[in-house]
């Protein structure tokens, strides 16, 4: 199990691995080369999570401070939360949060309802075609969606929908691996389970929504969550497509509306700092099915 | 053979009460404030630093001395994204009701339809007409016969000088004007002997990374000459070597760690001459009001001829009005009432040391008053623009190309020559290539 | 038409159509004239996917290159046939060369760094030393800010004047670095935000893979003499292959896609050495208004994808077969 060959989507974490290794037989668990470990995880990981927690710091000094250059964590003035106030004040952190929450939620239900339909149909449904239409579907993967940028936003201009949350929101429901992945999952399900409901005449629709669905909550689940962090951090698209700066995600407000008075170093900071909470407020929920999305199914590669 | 449900109560409850959070916040925002009538007009511009807290404080005048409409003012990052994100406002036919533009960026962009023109007799209704200002830039505004921006000011590059540090060094004449230097080397030894005075360096001047800042230094210098470089479309561009090799020497001299620092960028020189550091500073007239605030006691002049003839790169703010599919005729006649308006109320951002294009205020008693800007005002004179062609301007990838070529002169001490040719041939590139905004020349201006 | 409850279904996957008589067999159940509806019911289950695939993948792909052999202005004007002039442009320009040099440049500085740490990591967690969550929120963190929260985080670290990474050159008596500023340092700059941004992902993958790894073996190796060291290099490293290729894989295709940082943290002005080469179709198209010139160079940049995606398919195979 453990040579199990991997394409980007197959399992490879075996059932039953453990997640925690003990210390090993014979090995003094305060040894010296687990001290040593010990201590080049410590380092690595205060390494990793200094630079955010630099920009925290930063967050809570003063401008003046901020701009002083002090390499201390706390600026001499004292820590104050003016940054944030600022920030806050201005209103626009959050609108760009709530069309992050808003579009972000849309395209999440939008590509999981559609994903799983196509993935049930694929999975269990037999029509003229199947074969090389799940061919294209699959090859269609590996088009990067940067290639796609200038017809789309050519797209958008004539349907007029620049600047607008639908312009925003349709392009990026169409996400061909989550297609496949759920597809696979699918497949695994025992094909009694629907047989007996056929047999009793459902319709194929309500037995993918009583059976199929209820049965695939852990897929869905993983698939939502990735598709929600991937659409609420996308820049590119978002960028392009949004001029009005009261229609902007997050990540494109924070890059693109500067402050009247120039750089403001505290303030930059404390807008990042806002701006990362949220995604880290998920993670901190989510974190069992995220960490295992990751490492199932190489989620979130691209 | 179910498998486990992952998603616990627990987890699907906190997420949703947090979202559930989050929209409440939301709705907490600040909203914006509506009257009844009042018309909310969209104004994007790219004003930041100085010039942006006087434009705010500006934008608040107008907006608290009548009803009509309400000024909402949006803030882009200076140079080439702000145009990007211009151009597609405008092409996607939702555009801001107004927006500023660098005079000399409106030629390109006029051809791609992306700006709708103003109509003359509105604004000579409201005053503004070719009378209010001087020659040079009313006619900048025209492509052709059709006004397609209305100068707010003149932003030239000029020099302000520390008067506690140059008084010191003796380099201040008797009514304290800096003295008149007109070649190269007598500049060299000013500064040198300024910075004898000065505790950090003789001269700020920021350009790493700053194709703009290089260019304005530059094209001054070059003009001195009394030369234009000229972009014909189509043909070749035409640039006399020897200037272009001089001036850029003598900009190389300046940097040697000596006379001003080997390498600063935009903010740190700003940064090193407002603490009192330095005992002159190249920059634009739009770093007034930062001057002012840091306390420090300085004036300013025009750019020292070197080269003969009087001349100082400058360029100007303007509005534009981009294009909208569906223009809000409402809207866009408390559009022309906003910029008559501002152009009236324009004394304040000659406070902020822009020289107003608006004759009314700058022929004005209170105007005459205005120490330093009474100091330079003579720049607005011998003001040159960018080379006209569609790819120049402020904020152009023109100033950043140039940047490109030529910043290792100035950070590594390469070739001076070999650098302008480089530069050269990159603008022969430009000029081979149609106007992108109109590959075709179907556009009738 | 009699229908009875399954008794005994077969066991393989194979899709047997039966209709079903009075007892049960085959897998797929079907009632007489069936076929029709589950054709239908198919296209119905299908449809919202085949749409929206249509219209924002399959349409701009057909229409992007139809794009590319015009010279379409993103103002509306031009748009007229210019046969293959864009394409012969593309090839023949300098920056898209450049930008593709960065690109390639970029993958290799960041894929190395992003394997190794990212391996050094996972070898030392799976150690099961205490405090799991915490490295697994150190590293992995990162990965869910988004690209502008990063670089912004990293502007200010990188700032020449103030920033954190000069005043740590600075108190080691290092002279100071325009990192972000001078063409010498910006591209490194941004493989070092890179790699502090994304190797959390790598790191999971790995883990999960070792983790993989009975005990047993590792016990065996032990009760053998074997110290940790030698378990690592002869028992760990070996079946580290398959992730190793998949983490490669993904990274190298990820990694040639480079926009979000790389534009965030200049400014949105390239440098000649950071410009990826989806920042030059952004350029050209939106920057420059050409539209058509910038699908051209997007479809040789898909060209060099596809048959990067393919090799590495190759690879992948001929690895399953050795």
């Amino acid at each position: 199990m453990s040579t199990a060959t991997l394409s980007q989507t197959e399992t490879i974490t075996a059932p039953g691995a453990r997640r925690r290794r003990p210390h090993l037989p014979g090995q003094k668990p305060f040894g010296p080369l687990r001290v040593a470990a010990f201590a080049v995880l410590a380092l690595l990981a205060i390494g990793w999570l200094l630079p955010f927690l630099w920009a925290i710091a930063t967050a809570f000094k003063t401008e003046t401070d901020a701009a002083s250059g002090d390499p201390s964590w706390i600026g001499a003035t004292g820590p104050t939360v003016e940054a944030f106030a600022a920030i806050l004040s201005q209103g626009n952190v959050y609108t760009w949060a709530f069309n992050s929450l808003w579009t972000s939620a849309a395209v999440t239900l939008i590509t999981l309802a559609i994903s799983a339909l196509a993935a049930y149909a694929f999975s269990r449904l037999n029509f003229t075609g199947r074969k090389w239409l799940f061919v294209v579907v699959i090859a269609s993967i590996i088009v990067p969606p940067q290639v796609l940028i200038i017809p789309l936003f050519y797209q958008m201009l004539t349907f007029n929908m620049i600047d607008t949350y639908w312009g925003l929101i349709l392009p990026q429901v169409v996400v061909p691996a989550m297609v496949f992945i759920l597809k696979k999952f699918f497949d695994a399900i025992p094909i009694e389970l629907e047989d007996a409901a056929r047999v009793d005449g459902a319709s194929r629709f309500r037995i993918f929504w009583s059976i199929v669905l209820p049965l695939s909550r852990p897929i869905l689940a993983s698939v939502a969550i990735f598709v929600f962090i991937g659409a609420w951090n996308n820049f590119l698209w978002p960028f392009l497509v949004i001029n009005d700066t009261t229609l902007m995600t997050l990540p494109v407000g924070l890059q693109t509306v500067i402050s009247a008075y120039g750089v403001q170093y505290a303030q930059v900071m404390a807008q990042a700092v806002l701006a990362a909470l949220p995604l880290i407020i998920v993670f901190i929920i989510f974190q069992k099915q995220i960490v295992k999305g990751v490492a199932t199914s190489g989620f979130g590669g691209q | 053979m179910t498998p486990p449900l992952d998603l616990s109560r627990r987890q699907f409850l906190t997420a949703s009460s947090l979202a559930a959070g989050a929209a409440l916040l939301a709705g907490c925002a600040p909203g914006q404030v509506s009257a009844s009538d009042t018309q909310t007009l969209q104004f994007w511009h790219l004003l930041s630093g100085g010039d942006g807290v006087t434009m705010s404080s500006l934008l608040d005048g107008v907006n608290g001395a009548q009803d009509a409409y309400r000024i909402r003012p949006t803030v882009l990052a200076w140079g080439t994204p702000y145009y990007t994100k211009l151009a597609m406002a405008g092409a996607g036919g939702r555009a801001p009701d107004v927006a500023i533009m660098h005079a000399t960026r409106v030629n390109g962009w006029a051809p791609g339809g992306l700006l709708d023109d103003w109509d003359l007799d509105r604004l000579a209704d409201l005053g503004v007409d070719k009378s209010t200002f001087p020659a040079p830039i009313w006619e900048k505004g025209f492509v052709g016969d059709r006004l397609f921006s209305v100068a707010l000011d003149a932003h030239p590059f000029v020099m302000m000088f520390n008067t506690d540090v140059c008084d010191a060094a003796g380099v201040l004449d008797t009514d304290g004007r800096l003295r008149e230097t007109t070649s190269p080397e007598e500049f060299l030894d000013q500064l040198r002997t300024v910075g004898g005075a000065a505790s950090g360096h003789a001269l700020s001047y920021g350009y790493l990374g700053d194709g703009a800042q290089m260019w304005r230094l530059f094209y001054g210098l070059y003009a001195q000459h009394g030369l234009a470089m000229e972009l014909p479309l189509g043909g070749k561009a035409v640039i006399d070597k020897d200037a272009a090799v001089e001036s850029l020497t003598f900009m190389q001299t300046l940097l040697d760690g000596e006379i001003a620092a080997a390498q600063n960028d935009y903010g740190s020189a700003i940064a090193e001459f407002a603490t009192g550091k330095s005992g002159m500073l190249f920059t634009g007239v739009w770093e007034l009001r930062t001057m002012q605030n840091a306390g420090i006691p300085f004036d300013a002049a025009m750019f020292p001829t070197l080269y003969g003839t009087p001349a100082v790169y400058a360029d100007s703010h303007s509005f534009v009005l981009p294009h909208q599919t569906n223009a809000d005729e409402t809207k866009r006649e408390l559009t022309y009432q906003f910029v008559a308006d501002l152009l009236k109320g324009s004394i304040g951002w000659a406070e902020a040391g822009h020289i107003p294009a608006y004759l009314p205020v700058t022929e004005s008693p209170e105007y005459a008053d205005l120490i330093p800007q009474a100091h330079y005002a003579e720049a607005a004179e011998h003001v040159v623009y960018d080379p006209t062609a569609w790819f120049t301007g402020s904020g152009s990838s023109f100033q950043e190309d140039f940047g490109a070529a030529v910043q290792g002169v100035l950070l590594s001490g390469d070739d001076p020559a070999a650098a302008i040719d480089r530069f050269e041939a990159r603008a022969n590139t430009m000029l081979a290539q149609p106007n992108p905004a109109d590959p075709e020349g179907t556009w009738k201006p | 038409m009699t229908t009875s409850t399954t008794g005994s279904v077969a066991a393989s996957g194979a899709a047997t159509r039966t209709i079903v008589t009075g007892s049960a067999s085959g897998i797929r159940l079907r009632r007489p004239g069936s076929r029709n509806r589950e054709q239908l019911v198919s296209w119905a289950f299908l449809a919202p996917f085949l749409v929206a695939f249509a219209l924002f993948l399959i349409w701009p792909i057909v229409h992007g290159i139809y794009l590319s052999f015009t010279d379409q202005s993103l103002t509306g004007a031009g748009g007229g046939f210019v046969g293959f002039a864009n394409y012969g442009e593309a090839l023949t320009d300098p920056v898209m060369w450049q930008s593709m040099w960065n690109t390639v440049w970029f993958t290799l500085l960041s894929t190395v760094p992003l394997v190794v740490i990212a391996l050094l990591m996972a070898a030392l967690v799976d150690r099961g030393l205490p405090g799991q969550w915490l490295w697994r929120l150190s590293f992995f963190m990162p990965y869910l800010l988004a690209s502008t929260v990063i670089s912004q985080i990293w502007v200010w670290i990188f700032n020449p004047q103030i920033g954190a990474a000069n005043n740590i050159l600075k108190a080691f008596g290092l002279e100071p670095l325009a990192w972000l500023q001078n063409p010498d340092t910006n591209m490194l700059s941004i493989v070092i935000a890179t790699v502090w941004w994304t190797v959390g992902f790598n790191f999971l993958l790995y883990l999960a893979a070792m983790q993989n790894i009975p005990s047993q073996q590792y016990e065996a190796a032990s009760l053998d003499g074997a110290g940790p060291w030698r378990q690592f290099w002869s028992i760990t490293l070996p079946q580290l292959g398959p992730a190793t290729v998949l983490i490669l894989i993904l990274q190298i295709l990820a990694s040639l896609k480079l926009f979000d940082q790389a534009y965030q943290m200049l400014g949105g002005v390239a440098s000649d050495t950071t410009r990826s080469i989806v920042q030059y179709i952004y350029e050209a198209g939106f920057v420059n208004y050409r539209f058509g010139y910038s699908a051209a160079i997007s479809y040789v940049f898909f060209a060099l994808i596809v048959i990067i995606g393919v090799a590495q398919a190759l690879v992948s195979r001929r690895r399953k077969e050795l």
